[in-house]
């Protein structure tokens, strides 16, 4: 990494933001459609930041314009106030997890991840040894000289990790690594790279589908929707402040409701609710289904509603109640004991203000 | 065994199996014994026999055609000969057909389908015709020399030479060593190559570290089919080669069909066979080493 100084591309401006991954307006287009339009994000030193989405949202795209795998249309990338925009990717130094691994299948193990050394021109003792320490990062000390086909999936994604970690890479990236992988492994998977990432203290960007892994693993996620990026904020944030639509849908369950806003509120079955200012007309309104309390007694605070369905799953009672129309899902979180109520059960269903939000209806 | 048996519920098992087998086998085994097996051991035993003075074949067993073959220091050069220059035709080839194979191996589409059957479409003439286009291109009043004469320089020699017969050969076997390298490209995968990108590789030193060594198990099978195909090939260096280019299949013809001498056609056929059989050795050993 002596080689900064000398490297081409090298902002001049010194405008590097507060992050040491910043990134400005990054914008890929393609004839016909944006795949990524203005993005913006700062990345502190040591974070771990997921890119969520539904697939086609530009998450992978703008991952990929990050490694310089894909060219930016606009927009720029700095990593410790160096402009990167234009940079080759081998100049780079960024380590890249592939979904699909892509080790390299007529390599051993041990020449997997001596690759990157050997391109740096690591001395051949110093990469006997990084090599040693890497594979036993991932608990693959034994297999060294296994060819990749003959490992399982799991440990496959691990060499891909340990060779994209021993260059030191100044940040990480990760292309959804734990899709490929079965439920129990990626559990498994996705503590290991969290702990891994955290003792390293490395730069992360983990490009997911998966809100649990996103919610779970990262310290600050960015929601994309379409090409724009709808929130970025910590997991709490996006949980407990959506600021959009679709970030409350997608993050977390919950119920998307239609009621009428006039005048800064909002009417739904009945109760007014806070709607932000000069919201009018169609609008939705979303609540999370386990934070709604349900109570057998008609009349008093709340809406009332009809049990349409009752479907009890253990640990949670969930009842889809109907509330003039629109089904609201309700979840309960049993202690034992308690009866199921039998669908027709009159009920009535109360929430506190701040765990409403009310939107716009673009939809 | 379970999946078998409920596969093949009629069959009792091992011996009738294996009657099935054989039972199978029996067709092709019966045509290639009548239609290969047989004709090659009539030429082994046909290289052993007599030839007089006069050139008349006679059913008496010597070993002198297959002494002169040591002794005479022509054949000898024939087998180099037609070798080296089967190599590097080989090689030529490989060369030539290489980038269109990993051009056609990564587009996509219908560009990918038309590429295709431009390079499938010489395939449907005959090697003759060919042939014979190389001959109007090449010849010493072709399309080439016209050109440069044309321009002012001199003419070249292009005809009954090497240079005509390689060539003719190298656009003749590039539809061959493109589908058998096309055949052998499945390992390549352009997310290896980003991987190998993302680690500090140059695009030079991606080819050599990655493509080049993840095709291997292609051009191993392209040189074999090619190679082949060179050391058998008769019609382009007869008619490009003019009777000046010595190579084994050229001089089986003369001793065949000119010379009339059968025993010295059929003793450089078999070594023509012993040839094959060492490319397929060696082609065997190298698909090891790769894979």
């Amino acid at each position: 990494m002596t080689d900064q100084s000398t490297a081409p591309g090298q902002g001049t401006d010194g405008t590097a933001g507060e992050g040491f991954l910043s990134i400005r307006g990054l914008t890929k287009r393609y004839a016909g459609f944006t795949a990524v339009d203005n993005f913006d994000l700062e990345v502190p030193k040591g974070e771990l930041v997921a890119f969520l989405g539904p697939s086609g949202c530009g998450k992978t795209t703008s991952l990929r314009m990050i490694a310089g795998l894909v060219p930016a249309t606009a927009g720029r990338i700095v990593v410790g106030g160096q402009d990167l925009t234009t940079v080759e990717t081998h100049r780079r130094d960024m380590g890249l997890v592939f979904q699909s691994y892509a080790l390299f299948p007529h390599m051993s193990i041990a020449r997997n991840v001596a690759f990157g050394l050997e391109m740096r021109k690591v001395p051949k003792d110093e990469i006997a040894r990084r090599v040693k320490e890497a594979i036993a990062l991932v608990h693959l000390t034994g297999k060294e000289e296994h060819k990749p086909a003959q490992l399982s999936g799991g440990q496959q994604q691990r060499v891909a990790l340990a060779r994209a970690l021993v260059i030191r890479p100044s940040i990480l990236l990760l292309d959804e690594p734990l899709s490929n992988l079965d439920a129990k492994l990626r559990d498994e998977m996705r503590n290991e790279i969290r702990d891994i990432q955290k003792s390293l203290g490395i730069t992360a960007i983990f490009v997911t589908h998966d809100q649990g892994e996103a919610l779970t693993m990262c310290d600050k996620v960015v929601v994309m929707n379409e090409g724009r990026l709808e929130q970025v904020g910590t997991p709490v944030d996006l949980y407990e402040r959506p600021k959009t639509a679709f970030v409350a849908s997608f993050v977390g369950r919950t119920n998307r409701l239609k009621a009428v806003a006039k005048d800064g509120t909002a009417e739904f079955a009945g109760q007014r609710v806070l709607a932000p200012a000069g919201l009018s007309g169609p609008v939705q309104v979303m609540i999370r289904p386990h934070r709604i309390a349900l109570s057998p007694s008609t009349g008093g605070e709340g809406v009332t509603g009809t049990i349409a369905r009752a479907i009890f799953s253990g640990d949670i009672l969930q009842y889809d109640v109907d509330v003039g129309g629109q089904i609201v899902s309700v979840e309960l979180a049993t202690r034992g004991g308690e009866t199921v109520l039998a669908p027709g059960t009159q009920v009535s269903l109360s929430w506190r203000p701040q765990d409403i939000f009310v939107y716009g209806a673009a939809a | 065994m379970s999946a078998a048996t409920a596969l093949a519920p009629a069959l009792p098992p091992r011996r009738s199996r294996l009657r099935l087998i054989v039972a199978l086998l029996a067709p092709i085994a019966l045509i290639n014994a009548i239609g290969f097996l047989a004709p090659v051991l009539n030429l082994a035993r046909m290289s052993f026999y007599e030839v007089e003075p006069t050139g008349a074949m006679r059913e008496v067993y010597t070993l002198a055609t297959w002494a002169k073959m040591v002794t005479d220091s022509f054949y000898a050069e024939l087998i180099v000969n037609s070798v080296s220059v089967s190599l590097g035709i080989t090689l030529l080839t490989l060369v030539c057909s290489y980038p269109i194979a990993l051009y056609l191996h990564r587009s996509t589409g219908t560009w990918k389908t038309i590429l295709l059957v431009l390079v499938i479409s010489p395939l449907l003439t005959s090697a003759v015709v060919r042939t014979y286009g190389w001959i109007a291109i090449l010849s010493d009043s072709g399309l080439v020399n016209n050109a440069l004469g044309a321009l002012g320089l001199p003419p070249q020699r292009m005809m009954f030479n090497l240079t005509g017969v390689t060539i003719g050969l190298t656009e003749i076997l590039m539809p061959y060593m493109i589908l058998a390298l096309l055949a052998g490209f499945g390992r390549l995968d352009p997310r290896i190559e980003e991987a190998a990108s993302t680690l500090g590789a140059p695009p030079f030193t991606i080819f050599r570290r990655i493509i080049l060594p993840l095709t291997l198990p292609g051009i191993a099978l392209g040189c074999l089919l090619c190679f082949v195909l060179a050391v058998s090939s008769f019609i382009t260096p007869k008619l490009l080669g003019g009777g000046r280019v010595f190579l084994l299949a050229t001089e089986i013809y003369d001793q065949a069909i000119v010379t009339l001498n059968w025993p010295l056609a059929s003793t450089l056929s078999i070594l023509v066979l012993v040839i094959f059989g060492g490319a397929l050795v060696l082609y065997t050993r190298a698909l090891r080493a790769i894979l």
